[in-house]
């Protein structure tokens, strides 16, 4: 997962993420629990996140 | 009539309810899989945090926000919080609170003045009254008239935890507005539920007058015929409509008429809208067993580092956390300068819990971060440029347009009135 430049910090990605995988600090980070379901993505605001394909 | 509201925020869904109550076709096109914007609940470890705003209304159940709810026949129940208290250091000089502090009420502000201080500021209260000062910031306006700083840390910290802006980044014409509205209005107060509970009660309006609320649908255009709105796109799909409002802000929705803004006649417009900024902030949600503020008010730290005020929710509504424990939840502003610097701001504001709790048992649930396009507000308070556009029949709520004197959702209250009055006579 990548998060971009776009990313605020607001930390709506990780309330919605089922896995506790995002760490917010200024902004988002994945962390190693993140299985790349991609469920953040549309929660996000500001269009910050990008899953790999 | 038809009306098309771009975003499912509050101002949208304000807006939406009351033109849905008046007979409107109401049609609320929201990009995300949720609504309510900045102001609704945010699921965290049985928590409910917020999406923005801090479960607050400034005004408390009589407020314009309280007003427009009850209008549009929203049923939300808002509890007046019992006091906003100040903490102040022990000793009058000491620059934190590192050897002791003891809590103030917001009331008695003057009493840590000097006699004759204390003689002036209740002169000013009677006399700005009639003749409310012009033309310079808060705090250029505090200056010419006290040498005593701790009414600029006052100042500041009332100023960051209202409306994350440096009383020298407000007008002083905006606040002695907002200090009016306290007259009027009265104090802050808690909506049971949280943001959510107002937000859910709007869609019921909504919904019960035959609105409809469509989520992941993007605008992708404002469609404009002969200088008025016309309609939308979203997908493929064109909504005519006699009406739209836009709930996110001039600059979007400028961008969202393209070329129909183009021409001489519009340049003014969109020169202005490149002099408005956002305003900045960071929340830090906090959990406890035990009451960390022990209120249901605010409690201000001017003798903080960065951190402005404190709520703790729970003392209200003890549903918006896990039973037996609290949910209290600081804001602090950033400056401008130092919006490319978050991280070193959220140290300073982790710094400052520790001084202020310091005996206190809390963990940091989660620390949440508004700027640039997803921002405190919009538009930082006292440069909201109306609710107009240069395009008849498209008008522009939210956060990006409140009504003067208005704290946060009591501006976007404002503005979506003043809209209403337009729009319906």
């Amino acid at each position: 997962m990548k998060i971009n430049d776009n990313c605020v910090g607001c930390g709506q990605c990780a309330s919605f993420c089922t896995k506790g995988a995002i760490e917010v600090k200024g902004k988002a980070r994945a962390t190693a629990a993140c299985v790349e379901c991609g469920i953040c993505v549309i929660y996000c605001p500001v269009k910050a996140i990008e899953v790999s394909a | 009539m038809k009306a098309v509201v771009i975003g499912a925020g509050l101002g949208g869904l304000l807006s939406a309810a009351r033109l849905s109550k008046a007979g409107y076709q109401v049609e609320v096109f929201e990009r995300l899989p949720i609504t309510g914007g900045r102001f609704t609940n945010l699921n965290y470890k049985g928590f409910q945090l917020s999406s923005g705003a801090f479960h607050i209304l400034p005004h408390g159940p009589s407020g314009p926000l309280a007003q427009l709810l009850r209008e549009v026949g929203a049923d939300v129940k808002i509890v007046r919080s019992e006091q906003t208290t100040m903490r102040v250091p022990l000793k009058k000089g000491d620059p934190d609170y590192g050897k002791g502090f003891k809590d103030v009420s917001f009331n008695d502000f003057s009493t840590l003045l000097s006699h004759k201080d204390r003689l002036k500021i209740a002169f000013l209260i009677a006399s700005t009254r009639r003749n409310h000062p012009t033309g310079s910031t808060l705090q250029a306006w505090i200056r010419t008239q006290f040498k005593d700083e701790w009414l600029v840390k006052f100042a500041d910290s009332f100023c960051g935890w209202s409306l994350s802006l440096k009383s020298d980044e407000v007008p002083v014409e905006e606040v002695f507005e907002i200090i009016e509205n306290m007259y009027r209005f009265g104090g802050p107060g808690v909506p049971i539920g949280g943001c959510k509970g107002v937000i859910d009660a709007l869609e019921c309006v909504i919904a019960t007058n035959g609105g409809k609320i469509h989520i992941e649908s993007e605008v992708s255009k404002i469609l404009v015929e002969n200088g008025k709105a016309a309609g939308i796109i979203v997908g493929n799909e064109v909504y005519e409509a006699n009406l739209i409002l836009s709930n996110v802000g001039h600059a979007a929705t400028a961008c969202l008429c393209g070329e129909a803004l183009s021409g001489e006649r519009y340049s003014g417009y969109l020169r202005m809208l490149e002099t408005l900024r956002p305003s900045a902030g960071i929340k830090i949600c906090l959990a406890a067993d035990e009451p960390l503020v022990g209120h249901s008010g605010v409690l201000l730290t001017p003798y903080a580092k960065r951190v402005n005020g404190i709520d703790e929710v729970t003392q209200v509504d003890p549903r918006l956390a896990p039973p037996g424990k609290h949910l209290t939840m600081s804001h602090q502003q950033v400056a401008p300068e130092n919006v490319r610097n978050l991280e070193a701001e959220i140290e300073l504001g982790l710094q400052d819990l520790k001084e202020i709790f310091p005996d206190k048992k809390y963990e940091v649930l989660l620390i949440q971060s508004y700027h640039d396009n997803w921002p405190v507000n919009r538009t930082a308070s006292g440069t909201d440029p109306g609710n107009e556009t240069p395009i008849s029949e498209l008008y522009v709520v939210g956060d990006g347009a409140k009504g003067r004197g208005g704290i946060e959702v009591e501006g976007v209250a404002l503005g979506v009135a003043a809209t209403m009055k337009k729009v319906l006579g």
